[in-house]
C-alpha cells in the first residue's frame, strides 16, 4: 500500500491524530530546551557527524579493531550478512544452551531481521521488556516509533490488551496501575530467562565494548540476570574511540525524549565471571548502502527518532503508514535502499521542509537524500498514471543529477502550469489535501540552496 | 561465517578516508557552579540529592528516608545498615526481593545527573537495578562538568563493566504519561558528602 492510502486510512480517527500530533511536537519541543541548555550544542553536532564520517570511511578497519578488543575481553564476535544469517547465528547460540525462555530488550536490528517469528517457529518464547514493545507484541504489532513503539496506542487500548493478556483489572487506562502490572508480570519473565537479547547503542573501537541505553532498565534486568547475554549490533553502530562516546551520550537522549541522558547508559566491556556474552555484527544492506554516495550518510544514524518527532507528515500519518521498520524521515531514506519498488512512495512523504534535517543530532541531510531518491524513482520505478503526467515534463530533466538550474526552470514552469484538475483528481491521492507550493517567481536552486544552509 | 565478504565489500565500498576529528574542549566549557547544576538535574530527572558534610550521619539520613526497608545489602563500608551480605559469588536471582541497596558511585555528572557506578563498586551487577530502592554516595569532590572530563577520568579503570545511573527508571510507554519504576529501581538517592 502507498503511504499517502495508508495515512489517509491512520487520520479516519480525527482526534487520535491530533492527538498524535501534539504528543510528538511535544517531544520535539522538550528536545529543543534541553539542547538550547547546553552550551556547545551545535558543535556536537558536527563533531558527531564527522565521527561518524570518519567510522564510516574506515569502517572494515574499525570492525576489525573492534572484534580483536572484543575477543580479548572474552567476548564472542559473530558476522552475519544478512537477516537469514542473523536469525541462524542467534538461534545457534540459544540452542547450544539449550533456551527456551527468552528476554529481548529494544533493538530495531532484530525487528529488521525478524528475529522473534523465526525463533517462535524454533519453539521459543520471546519477550519483549520494554513497556511499549510489550504492548505492540501482546497486539500483534510493530513498532510505529523507534524510541515510542506504542505511541499509536491509547491508553485504553492498553487496558484492554492487559486485561486480556495479564488479567488485569479494567482500570480506565490508569498509566501507573497498568505500568506496576508490567512491571510484576516481566520481573517473573527476567527471573525465569535462560538468556538474554539486547540491542547496541554504540559499540566502541578502541576497547571492544558497547553501550546499551534504556529508561526502564529492562536491558540490564536482563543481561544481569541470565547466564548468556547476546547484543545485536548493525556494523555502522561503531564509534572509534571511548571517549567519543562523551559526544554521543549526549546527543543521544536531548534529541530523543529531552532528557539530558537515559537513566541507564550500560557500559559492557567484559561478561560476568561464569557467563557469556556474544555480539552478532550485522550487515542486512548496510555495505550497500555505504557504496551509495548521495545515501551512505544515513548510516550515520544513531535511532533517536528526533527526525519523527519533528515531521509534520510522520506526526499526521502515523509510524505504521511507512510499512517499514524504521518509519519517519530517515525510514524514507533507508528503505528504498533496501526495495526501491515496495518502498517508492516514501520518499514522497515529505514536505521537503528540512526540518528533519535541522534536528538531526548527527546531521544527515535527510531532506535533501529525499528529494534525491524522488529523482531516481521518478526516473526507474513506473509511477502512477496520474503522478506520471505531473511529472512527465519535469521527469527528463529531473532525471539529470546536478543540473538545478535546468531543473529550477523547469519546477517553475511545471508547477505554474500544471493544471489543477489533473493535481486534484480522484487517482491523485496526495492532491486532496495538498495543493503544489505557491511558486512566486522565485528562483528554484535559490530556495534549494536557502534549504540547504538551514542544516 | 561472512567475516571475509563483509569486510571485503566493506573495503570496497567505503568512501576516500576522511580525517578523525579534533575535539576542542573549550567549547563546552562553563563557569557554573557544579554542585548546583548537578542538584537541579537529578531532580529534573526524579531523582533526590541529599547534601551531607561528612558521612557521620549517614545512616541516621537512610533510615528516616527508607524507615521501611528491612532487606538491605550495603557495598561500602560507609553504612552499616546492610542485612544481607552479597558478594561477586551472590546469584543475581536471589536478589529479587531487596528492598535497598547502597553502593558508592565514583562520579557524578553535573550537566545531566548521572552517576557512574562500576562493576567493583556494586558487587553484582544486577543489584542496581533488581533493587527496589537505591542510595548511591558520592565524595563532592567527584562532581565533574561533563561527559567529555567523566570519560577522561574513567580512561584508566579496569575494563569490565559499569554504568550511568540518572534518576530512578521510568517510562512513559502508555500515552506518554510518565510513570517512575519501571523494570529497575522505584526510587533513587544520591548522597554527595
Ligand atoms: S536520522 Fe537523525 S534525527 Fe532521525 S533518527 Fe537518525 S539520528 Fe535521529
Amino acid at each position: 500500500m502507498a503511504h499517502a492510502e495508508a495515512a489517509t486510512k491512520f487520520n479516519k480517527n480525527e482526534a487520535k491524530v491530533n492527538w498524535h500530533d501534539k504528543a510528538l511536537w511535544f517531544v520535539r519541543q522538550k528536545r529543543d530546551r534541553q539542547a538550547h541548555k547546553i552550551q556547545g550544542w551545535e558543535h556536537l553536532r558536527d563533531y558527531a557527524s564527522a565521527l561518524k564520517a570518519n567510522v564510516l570511511s574506515n569502517l572494515d578497519t574499525y570492525l576489525i579493531q573492534f572484534e580483536e578488543n572484543a575477543k580479548k575481553n572474552g567476548i564472542n564476535v559473530h558476522w552475519a550478512a544478512n537477516a537469514e544469517e542473523h536469525n541462524k547465528i542467534v538461534h545457534g547460540i540459544l540452542q547450544k544452551h539449550n533456551a527456551k525462555k527468552i528476554v529481548k530488550s529494544k533493538s530495531m536490528l532484530t525487528e529488521e531481521c525478524h528475529l522473534n517469528p523465526y525463533l517462535e517457529a524454533n519453539d521459543i518464547e520471546v519477550i519483549d521488556t520494554d513497556l511499549g514493545e510489550r504492548i505492540v507484541q501482546l497486539a500483534k504489532e510493530s513498532p510505529s516509533h523507534i524510541v515510542l513503539p506504542a505511541i499509536h496506542k491509547t491508553k485504553e487500548e492498553v487496558d484492554e490488551l492487559f486485561q486480556e493478556h495479564l488479567g488485569t483489572q479494567p482500570s480506565g487506562g490508569n498509566p501507573e496501575y497498568l505500568t506496576r502490572e508490567a512491571r510484576k508480570h516481566l520481573r517473573n519473565k527476567f527471573l525465569k530467562a535462560d538468556a538474554a537479547i539486547t540491542g547496541v547503542n554504540f559499540a566502541v573501537a578502541d576497547t571492544g565494548g558497547f553501550v546499551v541505553c534504556t529508561n526502564e532498565g529492562n536491558a540490564d534486568m536482563g543481561a544481569h540476570l541470565a547466564n548468556v547475554h547476546i547484543a545485536c549490533m548493525g556494523m555502522e553502530k561503531l564509534i572509534p574511540q571511548e571517549k567519543h562516546l562523551g559526544v554521543f551520550l549526549r546527543l543521544l537522549a536531548r534529541s530523543a525524549t529531552g532528557q539530558p541522558i537515559t537513566t541507564y547508559s550500560s557500559y559492557f566491556n567484559k561478561p560476568e565471571e561464569g557467563k557469556e556474552m556474544h555480539i552478532v555484527i550485522v550487515d542486512n544492506g548496510r555495505t550497500e548502502q555505504l557504496s551509495r554516495e548521495d545515501f551512505r550518510r544515513s548510516l550515520h544514524c544513531i535511532r533517536c527518532g528526533a527526525c519523527m518527532n519533528t515531521c509534520p507528515i510522520y506526526r499526521r500519518s502515523g509510524g505504521h503508514s511507512y510499512d517499514a521498520t524504521i518509519p519517519g524521515p530517515i525510514g524514507s531514506i533507508l528503505s528504498p535502499g533496501k526495495d526501491l519498488t515496495k518502498h517508492s512512495s516514501l520518499p514522497f512523504a515529505s514536505t521537503l521542509c528540512g526540518s528533519c534535517s535541522d534536528v538531526c543530532p548527527v546531521k544527515i541531510n535527510i531532506h535533501e537524500q529525499l528529494y534525491k531518491w524522488r529523482q531516481i524513482i521518478v526516473k526507474d520505478v513506473p509511477q502512477p498514471f496520474v503522478k506520471k503526467t505531473v511529472m512527465k515534463a519535469a521527469g527528463s530533466v529531473l532525471a539529470k543529477p546536478k543540473t538545478y538550474d535546468f531543473v529550477g526552470k523547469t519546477a517553475r514552469f511545471m508547477l505554474k502550469n500544471t493544471p489543477k484538475s489533473i493535481i486534484n483528481s480522484k487517482v491523485n491521492t496526495w492532491g486532496h489535501a495538498r495543493d503544489l507550493p505557491e511558486v512566486k517567481g522565485d528562483n528554484f536552486e535559490e530556495w534549494y540552496k536557502k534549504r540547504q544552509k538551514n542544516e | 561465517m561472512s567475516r571475509e565478504s563483509i569486510l571485503k565489500a566493506v573495503k570496497a565500498n567505503k568512501p576516500d578516508a576522511l580525517a578523525l576529528p579534533n575535539i576542542d574542549l573549550s567549547v563546552f566549557d562553563e563557569d557554573i557552579n557544579l554542585v548546583d547544576r548537578f542538584k537541579e538535574n537529578i531532580e529534573f530527572v526524579g531523582g533526590r540529592l541529599l547534601e551531607l558534610n561528612g558521612l557521620d550521619h549517614l545512616d541516621t539520613e537512610i533510615k528516616r528516608l527508607y524507615p521501611e526497608a528491612q532487606k538491605i545489602v550495603s557495598c561500602t563500608k560507609q553504612s552499616g545498615l546492610g542485612t544481607v551480605s552479597v558478594s561477586k559469588e551472590t546469584d543475581p536471582h536471589t536478589l529479587e526481593d531487596i528492598d535497598l541497596a547502597i553502593i558508592k558511585g565514583s562520579i557524578a555528572v553535573a550537566e545531566n545527573g548521572a552517576v557512574w557506578v562500576s562493576d567493583e563498586d556494586m558487587f553484582v551487577r544486577a543489584l542496581p537495578f533488581i533493587t527496589n530502592d537505591l542510595i548511591l554516595v558520592v565524595p563532592k569532590n567527584a562532581v565533574y562538568l561533563h561527559m567529555h572530563e567523566v570519560f577522561e577520568v574513567i580512561s584508566k579503570r579496569e575494563k569490565t563493566f559499569g554504568t550511568f545511573i540518572s534518576g530512578p527508571s521510568k517510562t512513559a510507554d502508555i500515552e506518554q504519561c510518565l510513570v517512575v519504576g519501571a523494570h529497575g529501581a522505584i526510587s533513587l538517592t544520591v548522597v554527595l558528602y
